[in-house]
């Protein structure tokens, strides 16, 4: 009878991996980590003692690029040899299937690595006949499985037989389709864009939404940046932060009121009032390119002095994306949380967390 | 009136995020003469169905039957061929006695058994009815509804849930909701919350919403096409002459 007053008192199970490291170091991995989470919907940046938009950002802000929507594309189109040919191979390609849930739908994404992921259920799989593996959270009987396919194999050519086959597959048997999400980055030379590939009445080029706002009167905690797990008294550990972050990103009131009944969270001692923050919240489909940029900026805001110890920049994946960092399967139990954070010091040490839910693995 | 409280509870279902509903008319034995009618077509309900939040797909309409059994002659219904329950997608029996559930269990034809929650069980579960059930692919079912009305009903929900539990070590569950109103209705994953109160773990809790369904839906399906096998067998010395043996029952449904 106390088994499940036990399960009760445990959170569905979640992972959070905290590392440290020096922006300027020769070794630091914190661009290869931003690199091998693909798809990133929104960004948030919160700098305390900020009143407004910092000069360094405006311009990464507004360089932000557009992403496409190419509704009802079947996903053998991905693999005609002129879109591998001017988008896969030059420059970095990603495609997501948008409005799909991972738990109970198909999913389709296309990796920068030139690899497609289908995630198809059991149903799907067995008309479809394809090769691929059963999901790793699927339980006894699998009910979800993973078709990974190489675009930029030397076997995968027109006339090969696996061609012929993955095309007969996706075109004949089971057609798949879907609605993508669409970027390419191309560092270069510029060719043909996605825009004048597909047909104007399929595709549709978004800008991604950008908002400001300042929060007054905010109890930040103090943090030293060699101590991860916090000191008592002097600083607070990186799992009180990232709870206090989460917290204030969205929009939970930090004062413990008697007479509020919708939380009783309070910010972590040791903490200060700052006067005024800025957040910035970046919605869309965003590339790891682009944040890496940002992260630049943000490294030479402390390039002069600055009254702020700290700031944040958070990216979250999407939830129903089925790959979370470079081909770790992602998976929907009760979320689908996959996300990082970056804390940025005035020494240009940071912290990096990064957070999955309960259908994931360890990431990288 | 029943379309129009229909189509304002298909609008809120898909905003809370189902993407398969059904819909139940239950038929109780214990008044006479009850005759089980045709079901309602789902596309005369709803003209156009609505898309699932989240998703680019429309809501699915099923429709159920629900007999509430509490005389063994009432099962004689189920065995007749002509009559409207094959039209119907699942059907689910309520069982009110202790020998009625293990027939139930093991010799009917149904996809579902209800489990009574509004009241204390008149009997308790045994392992080999029910460890029967789960071979068959038959899935036991727990409403939530009434616990969301009433206090008393929900000590008796969460105490046979338990109770079968222990014995079917939550396997075979489903957890649905009687609601007739739309306020009645909880969310997916709530609900699979709500599993783990009962004592899932929380994969079978999921499972519970998501694919125990999905294979109590395939049961129903093999249940109205698969009639028998019928295998032809050479006779050796007569060459010209077939024979044909109709096998028994269909082979066991594997969802």
């Amino acid at each position: 009878m106390s088994a499940p007053l036990r399960r009760l008192q445990q959170a569905p199970r979640h992972l959070l991996v905290c590392e440290k490291g020096h922006a300027r170091h020769a070794r630091s991995r914190h661009e290869a980590h931003v690199r091998d989470h693909a798809y990133n919907c929104r960004v948030s940046v919160l700098i305390p003692e900020c009143g407004m938009l910092p000069q360094v950002l405006k311009s990464a802000v507004a360089d932000l690029g557009e992403y496409y929507v190419v509704r009802g594309l079947p996903v053998h189109q991905l693999l005609d040899l002129e879109f591998i040919e001017c988008f896969v191979r030059k420059g970095s390609c990603y495609a997501l299937a948008y409005n799909t849930r991972i738990d109970q739908d198909n999913t389709a994404a296309l990796l920068p690595t030139g690899k497609l992921i289908l995630s198809v259920d059991k149903d799907t799989y067995e008309e479809l006949g394809l090769q691929g593996h059963p999901s790793r959270y699927s339980g006894k009987k699998p009910m979800r499985y993973i078709i990974t396919i190489d675009l930029t194999d030397s076997n995968f050519h027109p006339d090969g037989k696996k061609h012929k086959r993955v095309l007969w597959a996706l075109k004949e048997k089971k057609p798949l389709e879907f609605d993508f999400l669409l970027a390419w980055y191309n560092s270069g030379a510029e060719g043909s864009t996605l825009m004048s590939y597909f047909p104007k009445n399929q595709i549709q080029a978004l800008k991604p939404k950008v908002t400001f706002s300042t929060l007054r009167d905010l109890q930040c905690p103090v943090l030293q940046s060699n101590e991860l797990e916090g000191k008592p008294e002097e600083s607070c550990s990186t799992e009180e932060l990232f709870e206090w972050l989460g917290a204030v990103l969205n929009q939970v009131n930090l004062d413990n009121v008697s007479s509020s009944f919708l939380s009783t969270y309070c910010c972590p001692q040791p903490n200060t009032v700052v006067d005024q923050a800025f957040l910035c919240t970046i919605t869309g489909f965003i590339i790891p390119e682009k944040i890496i940029q940002l992260l630049e900026q943000l490294c030479c805001y402390f390039s002069e002095p600055k009254l702020a110890q700290w700031l944040t920049l958070t990216v979250h994946g999407f939830a129903d994306s089925p790959v979370s960092w470079r081909e770790n399967e992602h998976g929907f139990h009760k979320g689908g949380e996959n996300l990082y954070n970056f804390v940025i010091f005035r020494n240009l040490d940071y912290w990096l967390q990064m957070a999955l839910g309960t259908n994931d693995d360890c990431p990288p | 009136d029943t379309s129009l409280v229909s189509s304002y509870s298909e609008e809120f279902t898909v905003k809370v995020g189902y993407s398969a509903v059904a819909l139940n008319h239950i038929v109780d034995f214990k008044e006479k003469k009850q005759e089980i009618a045709k079901p309602v077509s789902p596309s005369e309900l709803f003209p156009s169905l609505p898309i699932v939040q989240g998703t680019s797909k429309r809501l699915k309409v099923l429709t159920r039957l629900t007999l509430v059994v509490s005389d063994p002659s009432h099962c004689n219904l189920l065995r007749s061929t002509s009559t409207n329950i094959r039209l119907y997608d699942i059907i689910a029996v309520f069982p009110k006695t202790e020998k009625l559930f293990h027939i139930a269990c093991t010799t009917l034809d149904v996809d579902l058994v209800c489990i009574n929650v509004t009241e204390k069980l008149p009997f308790y579960f045994r392992r080999p009815p029910v460890n029967m059930a789960i071979d068959r692919g038959i899935y036991f079912e727990l409403l939530y509804t009434p616990a969301i009305k009433d206090s008393t009903m929900r000590r008796y929900t969460i105490s046979n849930a338990i109770s079968l539990m222990q014995i079917c070590k939550g396997k075979n569950i489903v957890i649905s909701s009687a609601a007739e109103r739309p306020l009645e209705l909880r969310g997916p994953y709530d609900v699979a919350n709500l599993g783990l109160l009962f004592g899932l773990s929380e994969g079978e809790a999921k499972a519970a919403v998501s694919t125990n369904c999905r294979a109590t839906i395939l049961h129903g399906e093999t249940r109205k096409s698969a009639c028998g096998v019928v295998y032809t067998v050479k006779k050796l010395h007569k060459i010209e002459e077939e024979e044909t043996v109709p096998a028994c029952k269909k082979a066991k449904t594997q969802a």
